[in-house]
């Protein structure tokens, strides 16, 4: 049935002539598609393409072959191979001749059901048949008979010949040749893609760069929404939907109206699609464009690759309007036009950020009328039956413009499920509706959520409703006297082991509140107490809120004239002291009358019994709290009676644990609201933890003793109690524990000593009456939770997540928390404007309500619950580094010199951020002090770039610090370390200036860290001698600093060549081990300082070659002796292992055998490194390769490519490269280790390993033998391979370009285990 | 990301609920059930000087009334 035709040009000459027509270069695209090709895995090609289109009606099949025939025949890039020069340079060869691959099939005998099942396989089988790259044609046909008169095409073609604007010219060429029987006499001559590819190198390269880097400028990070950016995983899934033909005249009008295209109508809707996704409002995805130079002659009917995929960056502005945005990306995608013919890689390089998107749009508005296409083909009807385009991006939007607008949405189903993908649709539609349907409304009107959805995160996730809304609120004096009533003998308070009751408690509060009330304190009066803990502070609390009063405790920390500021700024009439904080406010200068509380104060003499005669109303305020913010002064947060009663009666807090609370926070923290009512308005006990700080064996002994069910404990001391004493807890009926984000392994570790314990986690803001999420964490964690998961809101509370553009985001994507419902207080006092600012108006909620907008960070779950995420302020990122400005500060303020300072970005010059540091010095400093102060507690990229003096920071109106307001520092002028202290440190430091291309540099920065490698290193050594001073490039590798060359002493001789090497032996964090090369040594990477920070502890492990002998036997050998050596450093995991090459296997080893002793190996990251291939190592002539590996030909020093060391050592000193620092034994060394090693490689056989892999692969010069990494490694590795390609060839995978790469790759692994362990 | 509310380049508005108390709002939005705008659409200081100049009890009317002031 197959027939195979040979193809050869009309009037080609006799045989004798070359079977190749022409050799071309590839066009970007075809690169791209070409290395793809390569580096994929085998068996399915995520870019074969395929068409398959029914013909009804009598088909003269000879006569479609002969048309196809042609048509290879006419267009001869449909005609290329495709292949790499032996240097590397792709390459497309045009072969004169090509074999027809045209297959026929006649199905018709089969029963209608098993014809279409067979008819469907057989693309799908057609589909699945991988293209040899080198091998032309890359298409074939099928013809498929199902019946009489009725025929099946399936054509099939790898993507890089023809792209989708191409196949219906493709179509309609086909059928104007069947009609002649595939005689192109008459057809006009066919524009050659060599023309295409010649109008390429034409164009203005560099006008095309700065136009992309205009476009891009601010972009400093990818716009990803699939979790990981990875490598394709097979057919994507497909859900389709036309818009009704309303809308999409609609959009249409819209476009018009708007003197706009669809495809920019559309690009806006997917932009702000994908900010509602990603919780941003500047967004960059991918956009086919046709790639077509109107300027080619003839171009339109082309077929052949010019598609290309570019950047689309929208920016939608919440307050933008449709038009607006409109207008502005249509302007900006008009500048670009001209520039189109830049790569994608080539644009991604400019901006420095690398993979920019992983989504892409393409409007399909192909050339093609289908109903010109089937003019009159004898009776003949073509319906289109199916086409298949793959894409390798987690999320593809095509349209195809009709009556109605048809959208087809390509996922990737390893991301998205086909109900995700369904709803994503549906979230578009509801865009595009905005669009065509409201042009003058704010793009922030756009609701993405469907009504579901919106029912899910605004109300079905909410608290419980308890229906408490509907009674009247209730004050805390009434529900403390319902206690007095009904158990007035009941104990209250316990305090230094005596005992008061509720009717004790009662009588004392009344008549501190009566004499309160004689001092003028009223409904909502302020009365400000500076109290240390004791059974007092409770009788205080509680006469103040009798009285009518607003109890305000200030911090005890408070220097005096903070004390001063915070009694004056409550007005407040009265402060109380007890005997201690007495002595705080002596001198103070106040109007207010500052009275001790020693013993009972006597009432009025004509005080009656009972409370003064005041009504407290629930919507008083009962206490004003202090929070500091982070700049300016504190802000006082009014909470009111109803809010304090509503906590006590929320469910979390009635599972009686939270009846026997220990008082042990100070009053003036939110914690005290937890501490007093709890106990207070359940009618239980507060029992006052003893003076002094409580440690944990002072905890649990006051815990045990009085028999305590409940108590709260912040973040950082819980979690050293549960380092210190985590069954201090076990007597517990619940311990709440909240603050900061907390740490699951110290829950589990209190859960573990605690089998009878609750830990509750708690999230909330003061101004929320302290908690607004609980949850047990015990059931969550025995579940596998991984996560201080917050859980959902309390009783009658909600928390909304919203985006910029106060919408309510989609589960699983990150918003700011807004809280509302009960518990959320009055506001700040007497601050007006920061209450309009915070607490605002709930569009969600009952008319005229308000909720508080938090600035943090969280994000729905998909089964509900919530998750902390981050601050929304003074976060930024500096290199895709996300840091923490604060963090930067506080690290600076413990610094004795600094009284004060502020750390921002800057970028001063334009795509150039910085960190700067301001300094307000308390003492004389040194800014190199400080640098190396910040760099022994923090990443390297945390490390302000300058250090600028100030005598104060400049605040705003607010009090605020006015980051605007702060001068541009001279980052030339900040010094780079230390300056030099002697003569030979001076001259050391600019040779060092002087290699390395920077201005100054610091007698105690390292080489590497300012970007120095082995050739530079060499130049250092050269200037260096020239000017008196001697030491070798392995000098300069192990001591690195300028103060470590200048005192170089006595090195012993094996000094570099340590089998364990210490590259950076300083760091907090656990080391990253590098395994060296099959060469043997580690030197190279002594770059990877530089990208991994200063607290990063660097090894190298080096072969024993250099010190001993005898070569090890195999890579177990290796692993073993290593892991010995690294213990000595590191005794227990978790583990960072890498290594290049061999080094690479030898890192696998090591961590499978950590593993068989049950450590942790947290990173295992594998350059280029491949097992059980066959290295031909009896026949390898392992010297020239070893040269070739360092870029020195060895046939051009002998021409038997086997140089003696003589010249080989000439040339290596020539070159400046770091062996030539090597004497011959070493470099004999070297070779003996190579050829060993390289032996080992071939033999080594590696066993399974648990968890994720980094590889990093080479992508030049691979053959093809060179399997992938997931090939290599998938069967063994039970994790994830993460595969990093670089484009250089595997010997020159230590150049700095390709470290930087790597370095940046492991530098973010690195971090993001380190901020999972804290 | 940019807080709404704190856009320094952008317009907003001042509301104000039966309460008496006061919102800040981004224009763009739509306002909600139960404000009234007492500020039209203005920059972002001079509506915070509006709020400033007329917020000046910051307890709700209807605890005003039930205190009896």
């Amino acid at each position: 049935m197959t027939e195979q035709h040979a193809v050869r040009p009309q009037g080609a000459p006799p045989k004798k002539q070359s079977q190749l027509e022409d050799v071309l270069p590839l066009s970007p695209l075809q690169q791209g598609l070409f290395f793809h090709a390569l580096y994929d895995d085998a068996g399915q090609d995520v870019y074969t393409a395929q068409l398959v289109f029914d013909l009804d009606g009598p088909l003269d099949a000879a006569a479609l072959r002969a048309a196809a025939a042609t048509l290879l025949r006419r267009h001869a890039n449909l005609r290329s191979g495709f292949r790499q020069r032996k240097e590397g340079t792709p390459v497309q060869v045009v072969h004169r001749q090509v074999r027809l691959p045209w297959t026929e099939t006649d199905l018709s005998a089969l029963p209608e059901a098993e014809r279409a099942a067979e008819a469907a396989a057989i693309a799908d089988r057609e589909r699945a048949t991988p293209f040899d790259m080198a091998k032309p044609p890359l298409l074939r046909f099928v013809l498929i008979k199902l019946g009489d008169d009725r025929h099946r095409m399936v054509f099939t073609n790898h993507h890089i010949l023809l792209d989708g604007w191409s196949t219906p010219i493709l179509q309609t060429e086909l059928f104007a040749l069947y009609l002649t029987r595939g005689d192109d006499t008459g057809m006009p001559r066919v524009t050659p893609y060599k023309n295409y590819l010649a109008w390429v190198a034409r164009q203005d390269r560099a006008a095309a760069e700065d136009a992309w880097r205009h476009a891009l400028d601010g972009v400093d990070e990818p716009t990803f929404i699939a979790p990981a950016p990875s490598s394709s995983t097979g057919e994507p899934g497909r859900v389709r939907l036309v818009l009704d033909e309303d809308l999409t005249a609609a959009l249409n009008a819209r476009a018009r109206a708007h003197g706009v295209t669809l495809n920019t109508v559309l690009q806006l809707a997917w932009g702000t699609l994908l900010g509602r996704l990603t919780g941003r409002t500047d967004v960059v995805f991918g956009a086919a464009v046709s790639g077509r130079p109107p300027e080619l002659p003839g171009v339109e009917q082309m077929i052949g690759l010019f598609i290309n995929t570019l950047p689309v960056r929208v920016r939608a502005r919440p307050a933008d309007t449709v038009a607006q945005a409109l207008a502005r990306l249509q302007g900006e995608q008009a500048d670009l036009m001209v520039h189109h013919h830049l790569g994608l890689t080539d644009i991604q390089r400019l901006t420095g950020v690398g993979t920019l998107f992983d989504t892409m749009t393409v409007l399909e508005n192909y050339p093609f009328d289908p109903d010109a296409a089937a003019a009159d083909l004898g009776g003949l009807t073509i319906r289109p039956h199916d086409g298949y385009d793959a894409t390798h991006y987690p999320l593809a939007l095509a349209a195809v413009p009709g009556k109605g607008l048809s959208l087809r949405l390509d996922h990737r189903t390893d991301v998205y499920s086909a109900d995700d993908a369904e709803r994503l649709v549906g979230r578009l539609v509801r865009v595009l509706e905005h669009i065509a349907y409201h042009p003058d409304l704010p793009l922030a009107r756009v609701d993405v959520l469907d009504d579901a959805e919106r029912a899910l995160v605004l109300d079905t996730w909410q608290g419980p409703v308890t229906g408490r809304a509907g009674r009247p609120p209730a004050t805390i004096t009434e529900r403390f006297a319902a206690h007095v009533a009904a158990t007035p003998d009941a104990v209250a308070i316990r305090a230094d082991g005596a005992s008061i009751t509720y009717a004790e408690l009662d009588a004392r509060a009344d008549r501190l509140a009566h004499f309160l009330a004689a001092r003028g304190v009223g409904p909502e009066t302020r009365v400000a107490t500076l109290l240390d803990r004791s059974a007092d502070v409770v009788v205080a609390t509680l006469a103040i809120v009798k009285a009518g009063g607003v109890y305000a405790p200030i911090h005890l920390s408070y220097p005096p004239d903070r004390v001063e500021w915070a009694v004056n700024e409550v007005k407040a009439p009265v402060l109380l002291v007890d005997p201690t904080t007495a002595a705080q406010v002596e001198g103070l200068n106040t109007a207010a009358d500052v009275i001790v509380l020693d013993g009972d104060v006597e009432a009025p003499a004509d005080a009656p019994s009972g409370p003064p005669p005041v009504t407290v109303h629930p919507d008083q305020v009962a206490y004003v709290l202090f929070t500091s913010g982070s700049t300016g002064l504190p802000k006082g947060v009014m909470v009111r009676h109803r809010d304090v009663v509503d906590l006590a009666d929320d469910a979390a807090m009635r599972n009686g644990a939270h009846d026997r609370v220990l008082m042990h926070s100070p009053h003036a923290f939110d914690a005290s609201t937890y501490e007093i009512w709890m106990p207070l308005l359940h009618g239980g006990t507060l029992v006052v933890a003893p003076p002094g700080r409580l440690d944990a064996a002072g905890l649990e002994r006051v815990v045990t003793a009085e028999d305590v069910t409940g108590l709260f404990i912040t973040t950082t001391l819980f979690n050293l109690v549960a380092e210190e004493r985590p069954q201090a807890f076990a007597h517990l009926k619940e311990v709440l524990t909240g603050g900061e984000a907390g740490s699951v392994a110290a829950m589990r570790k209190v859960l573990a000593a605690c089998p009878d314990t609750g830990v509750g986690n708690v999230y909330g803001p003061t101004e929320c009456t302290t908690y607004t999420t609980i949850l047990g964490m015990r059931a969550p964690l025995a579940d596998g939770e991984t996560q201080p998961v917050l859980g959902s809101p309390i009783d009658d509370m909600r928390v909304y997540l919203l985006d910029e553009n106060l919408r309510a985001v989609p589960p699983g994507v990150t918003g700011e928390a807004y809280i509302a419902g009960a518990g959320m207080g009055r506001g700040y006092l007497d601050r007006p404007v920061l209450t309009a600012e915070r607490f605002v108006a709930d569009p969600f909620g009952k008319p005229g309500d308000r909720m508080y907008r938090t600035g943090d960070l969280l994000r729905w779950r998909h089964d509900g619950t919530l998750e902390y995420v981050d601050r929304a302020d003074f976060q930024v990122k500096i290199r895709g580094f996300r840091i923490e400005l604060g963090e930067i500060e506080a690290a600076l303020a413990d610094h004795p010199a600094v009284a004060n300072a502020a750390v921002i970005v800057r970028e001063d010059s334009p795509g150039v951020k910085r960190l700067a540091a301001y300094v307000v010095p308390a003492a004389d400093y040194d800014a190199a002090a400080l640098r190396r102060h910040l760099a022994g507690r923090l990443p390297e990229y945390m490390v302000p770039a300058a250090f600028v003096r100030l005598d104060t920071l400049p605040t705003g109106p607010t009090g605020k610090l006015d980051r605007r307001a702060l001068p541009a520092p001279d980052f030339e002028e900040a010094a780079l370390g230390r300056a030099p202290a002697t003569a030979e440190e001076e001259l050391l430091c600019g040779l060092f200036a002087q290699v390395l291309g920077l201005e100054r540099v610091g007698a105690d920065v390292s080489f590497f860290d300012l970007g120095g490698d082995s050739i530079t290193a060499l130049k250092l050594v050269t200037q260096a001698r020239q000017h008196g001073v001697e030491f070798t490039p392995r000098d300069v590798f192990t001591r690195q600093t300028v103060e470590g060359l200048t005192r170089l002493g006595d090195v012993p001789a094996s000094a570099g060549f340590e089998v364990l090497l210490p590259i950076r032996a300083a760091g907090t964090r656990p080391p990253l081990f590098f395994v060296h090369p099959a060469g043997g040594l580690a030197w190279p990477y002594f770059q990877f300082q530089r990208h991994l920070g200063p607290d990063q502890p660097i090894y190298g492990l080096q072969a024993r070659a250099f010190t001993q002998d005898e070569l090890p036997g195999s890579v177990a050998e290796m692993a073993a002796d290593y892991l010995a050596l690294i213990r000595t450093v590191q005794p227990h995991g978790p583990y960072h292992l890498a290594g290049w090459s061999l080094g690479g296997l030898v890192a696998y080893e090591m961590a499978t055998r950590l593993q068989a002793d049950g450590e942790e190996v947290a990173l295992l990251a594998m350059i280029d490194s491949y097992n059980s291939l066959d290295l031909d190592s009896e026949k390898r002539e392992v010297l020239p390769e070893l040269l070739l590996g360092i870029g020195v030909d060895a046939t051009m020093l002998d021409p038997d490519g086997n140089p003696d060391m003589e010249q080989i050592m000439g040339v290596l000193a020539e070159r400046g490269d770091a062996l030539a620092t090597l004497d011959e034994n070493d470099l004999v060394n070297v070779y003996r280790n190579y050829e060993n090693g390289v032996r080992q490689a071939e033999e080594y056989r590696p066993g399974p390993f648990r968890g994720d892999v980094v590889f990093f692969t080479a992508l030049q010069g691979r053959t093809p033998d060179t399997p992938t990494a997931r090939a290599n490694w998938g069967g063994l590795v039970d994790g994830g391979i993460e595969d990093y390609p670089l484009d250089v060839e595997h010997h020159h995978l230590m150049e700095p370009a390709a470290v930087a790469e790597m370095g940046a790759v492991l530098a973010a692994r690195l971090d993001k285990l380190r901020s999972a362990r804290r | 990301m940019t807080n709404p509310f704190e856009d320094p380049e952008g317009t907003y508005s001042v509301l104000v609920n039966d309460e008496g108390q006061h919102s800040l709002w981004p224009s763009f939005a739509e306002v909600p059930a139960g404000w009234t705008v007492a500020k039209a659409e203005d920059t972002r200081a001079a509506c915070v000087e509006y709020i400033e100049a007329n917020w000046t009890d910051m307890r709700p009317r209807s605890l005003v009334r039930a205190m009896g002031d």
